[in-house]
């Protein structure tokens, strides 16, 4: 039983459930909390790659001299790579991805981006975080629309538990995330889910017993009070629990990407309700000098990746965990006189966890039919998106999206 | 009694104190915390001194404000906002909401600051920022109308929603969806139409050089319909005509009343109407119609007492004023963005939701932790000395400590059961410590979340 959707489907028919909305009965309900939380709902984790991700020399093809001839300085060497194809390789930085790949926990979305593609960072990024390409409607994201649809189908009156979405790690806040009604919280670290109680136990106590009494029935207002303190004085215990027990399944490298995974995976085996984790990676926008700047990144990105997913799995939640990474834009096929690459349109997306679609989906971009230098997407973004709310969230996605987008073949 | 059931002229008629509603320290505080941002044991004591009436109307009115304390302020403003730093500028203004001498003009400010909210992480330009908050400050308590026009020249605003040029042959229509929507009638009250027709009546109204400029050039002057007016309107006029509808005048006297009464239930209409039609027989004026809420039987009743989620800015303000100290705003201004209310950085055009909003698991442990560090910092002063002195001087024993900080603090009350627990974290041989950890416990309250 996998979301309270699901039990309440499963306990009076998925007609009833959509018939009834917020009236489901309230034991109902709370049988169904109680039952999401023992046994976890879905969750997305998404990494942006922010600064415009040089997709061609992330899934380098290599079997195509165009890319050689373009890439004079940049080009990879094919004995390095970690050949996916006769024509596809991965980045040799990317080890990590390579032996997710291999375990049929990575699929690779080729040529993904969207039509008249901007090449601004901050136009394209607002695209992408909103899913509009008009910049009406752009004060609220595609995880804010998708937010605030699932807290109107919940019961107003339960608590204000625990967050149903994070960005962590600091950072500019997200726009994916902006919602009209529901606050996702932005934390640098989990200190702040901590009651800075400086380790006394006697006031601990003392403070949880204070907020352990229900109050008077009649007062609707203070008793959600009393059990929304209830229940964060008991995530963050649970939490302070975990961070003290928890152990890895899996080793960690020191980066900041990898430290920020490390959290959330401590959060989603604490048993907390977020099902959205929102994590972000900068310094993409490889103009000059890309080489080395390039290979450092993509190593942090796919070893922490790969770290992640082995210490869900170790903790048996890899097959409820997707992590979706993107960019606003990828880059120019031929590189510029700087040995870098400027700003592109069309690049992959990457998903990892043990429920999707595994190895490369969607053929790469040609190298020699191009829009104004750059490559063609032939899957829009929103279809990636599309997949994820509806397979993934289980959410219609047209409501999200403002318009039907068929669902990219990416989950199992 | 509820707020179903209340009866509205009950309701608005004068507070008169009686043996369940008496006018004591209790009712005092309430009275500081929600039009101002509370106040310390000594102003409690001065304020039950003087019959209530008197009280609430200095206080809205700003009778007791120094010139020379408000002329300091605005110095201070200019040197901050030349740095360019809207953060600088927002730690400012917390600064000037602890130490004002007319702190219902900084609630004022604050809640028009949310009414028509304005984001400087769009608008970047601290003195753009400072403008619309001293327009603010000095249009708060007057007529609505003249509130509505200046805000449609402020440039930090047409900035926020893109509407720094809007031209005849493409009318803008943002500004114009948003001042029907938003800022004076509420949804369902108006045409796409009528939106259309005002957005004409704004075109040539721009932003040049950080400044609101008429571009006559670009204003188109054929004839509008707007409610079934027709004529060649400007925007002042299109303002006018919008604030004829009836929807007008429900709309604020419903948001003055979320805001200095009650998050909820929502009143029924005949409870806000009378504040309604105060507003339309009084020019929109907004002063006399919080004077009224402030002195009136309801304000003072169990149906407004500890009926709202308190902001984090009214929270901080409280624990500060009460505990008589300072703190740096800087970061205290930090502190309050994660807690979701970033002053000078509202979320979206809407402003901040308020009521249950401010509330979820990081939240409600953060608003502790703020608290906790306020009280722990050892820069700050209470009162001049240390935080067991101040106690000490109104408190002869743990229990006394307890009743003393929660009457401060709370506007709910509490059962024996907590105030007894309380006592006990008070009751530590190292007595500031055993201070500092009441003032914490008593911010994990539920009741301490409501204001």
């Amino acid at each position: 039983m996998s979301t309270r959707r699901d039990f309440l489907k499963a306990a009076l028919g998925s007609s009833a459930v959509v018939a009834l909305g917020a009236a489901a009965p309230r034991f109902l309900v709370e049988a169904a909390a109680r039952e999401s939380n023992a046994q976890g709902e879905t969750v997305l984790v998404v990494v942006q790659l922010s600064g415009g991700n040089d997709g061609i020399n992330t899934v380098v093809p290599y079997g195509d001299d165009v890319y050689y001839r373009n890439r004079f300085t940049l080009a990879l060497e094919k004995d390095k790579l970690h050949k996916l194809d006769d024509y596809h390789g991965l980045h040799p930085s990317l080890g990590g991805f390579a032996k997710l790949v291999d375990e049929r926990r990575l699929a690779i979305v080729q040529g993904v981006g969207y039509a008249n593609p901007n090449r601004s960072h901050f136009e394209s990024m607002d695209i992408w975080h909103t899913a509009r390409r008009e910049p009406q409607g752009r004060s609220v994201g595609w995880l804010g629309r998708y937010l605030d649809a699932a807290a109107k189908a919940r019961d107003a009156s339960a608590p204000a538990s625990d967050l149903s979405a994070l960005h962590l790690g600091g950072g500019q806040y997200p726009l994916a995330l902006a919602a009209l009604d529901v606050v996702a919280p932005s934390i640098r670290s989990v200190d702040q889910f901590k009651l800075q109680d400086g380790g006394d136990r006697r006031l601990r106590e003392a403070i949880e017993k204070l907020s352990a009494t229900a109050r008077p029935g009649d007062d609707d207002l203070l008793s959600f009070v009393q059990s929304s303190t209830a229940a964060a004085l008991a995530s963050s215990r649970r939490l302070q629990d975990a961070l003290g027990k928890y152990s890895p399944a899996a080793k960690y490298p020191g980066t900041k990407l990898a430290q920020s995974l490390s959290t959330v995976a401590q959060l989603i085996d604490a048993g907390m309700a977020t099902r959205i984790y929102y994590v972000s990676l900068d310094g993409f926008d490889t103009h000059s000098e890309q080489k080395d700047a390039h290979a450092s990144l993509l190593a942090e990105l796919g070893d922490a990746v790969k770290a992640f997913v082995d210490d869900l799995a170790g903790h048996h939640h890899a097959d409820r965990v997707l992590v979706m990474s993107f960019s606003e834009f990828g880059r120019r096929v031929r590189e510029n006189a700087s040995r870098g690459t400027d700003h592109g349109a069309a690049a992959p997306m990457f998903l990892a966890g043990g429920k999707v679609k595994p190895g490369l989906v969607g053929k790469h971009p040609s190298m020699t039919d191009l829009d104004d230098g750059d490559l063609k997407h032939h899957t829009d973004f929103r279809q990636v998106y599309a997949a994820v709310l509806k397979n993934w969230l289980g959410w219609s996605p047209a409501e999200i999206l403002g318009g039907e987008y068929a669902p990219a073949d990416v989950l199992a | 009694m509820n707020l179903n059931t209340v009866d509205p002229a009950w309701a608005w008629s004068a507070f008169e104190p009686s043996g369940e509603s008496p006018w004591n320290r209790a009712a005092a505080a309430h009275l500081f915390r929600r039009v101002g941002f509370g106040a310390s044991s000594r102003e409690l004591d001065e304020a039950v001194a003087r019959p209530p009436d008197e009280v609430a109307r200095q206080l809205v009115r700003g009778e007791r404000a120094s010139p020379s304390v408000a002329r300091d302020f605005e110095a201070l403003a200019d040197t901050v906002a030349a740095s360019n730093n809207p953060e600088g500028l927002a730690a400012w203004w917390l600064h000037r909401m602890l130490h004002t001498t007319d702190p219902a003009l900084e609630k004022f400010t604050l809640f028009w600051h949310g009414h028509f909210a304005t984001s400087a992480a769009k608008v970047r330009e601290a003195d753009l920022m400072l403008a619309q908050n001293r327009m603010f400050r000095t249009r708060a308590c007057g007529p609505f109308e003249k509130l509505v026009q200046a805000v449609s020249r402020d440039p930090a605003m047409l900035l926020y929603l893109d509407s720094a040029t809007n031209r005849k042959v493409r009318p803008n229509e943002n500004y114009a969806r948003e001042v029907m929507e938003l800022f004076c009638l509420g949804l369902d009250n108006y045409t796409e139409r009528d939106i259309q027709q005002t957005a004409r009546a704004f075109t040539g109204w721009e932003v040049r050089n950080g400044k609101f400029k008429f571009n006559a050039f670009q204003h188109d002057t054929r004839e509008k319909t707007i409610f079934g007016q027709r004529g060649n309107f400007d925007g002042d006029e299109a303002v006018r005509i919008i604030l004829a509808q009836p929807a007008a005048a429900r709309f604020i006297a419903l948001k003055l009343f979320r805001f200095y009464v009650c998050d909820e239930p929502a009143p029924r209409p005949e409870l806000v109407e009378p504040l309604a039609t105060m507003l339309r027989e009084n020019d929109f004026q907004i002063g006399p119609v919080v004077e009224r809420i402030a002195g009136s039987q309801l304000f003072f009743s169990r149906l407004a007492r500890g009926r709202k989620v308190r902001g984090p800015v009214d929270l901080a303000m409280n624990v500060l004023k009460a505990l008589e100290t300072t703190t740096n705003t800087k970061r205290l201004f930090s502190d309050l963005s994660a807690l979701g209310q970033g002053v000078l950085y509202p979320p979206n055009v809407k402003g901040w939701d308020g009521g249950r909003a401010w509330l979820n698991s990081s939240t409600l442990l953060g608003r502790a932790n703020l608290v906790r560090r306020l009280v722990d910092d050892s820069k700050d002063r209470f009162a001049g000395g240390d935080l067991a002195a101040l106690v000490e001087k109104h408190a002869n024993s743990p229990t006394q400590a307890v009743d003393w900080l929660a009457e401060l603090l709370l506007a709910a009350p509490i059962g024996d059961e907590a105030r007894n627990t309380l006592a006990e974290v008070a009751q530590n041989k190292d007595k500031p410590r055993g201070c500092a950890n009441l003032v914490h416990a008593l911010a994990t309250l539920p009741e301490f979340q409501l204001g």
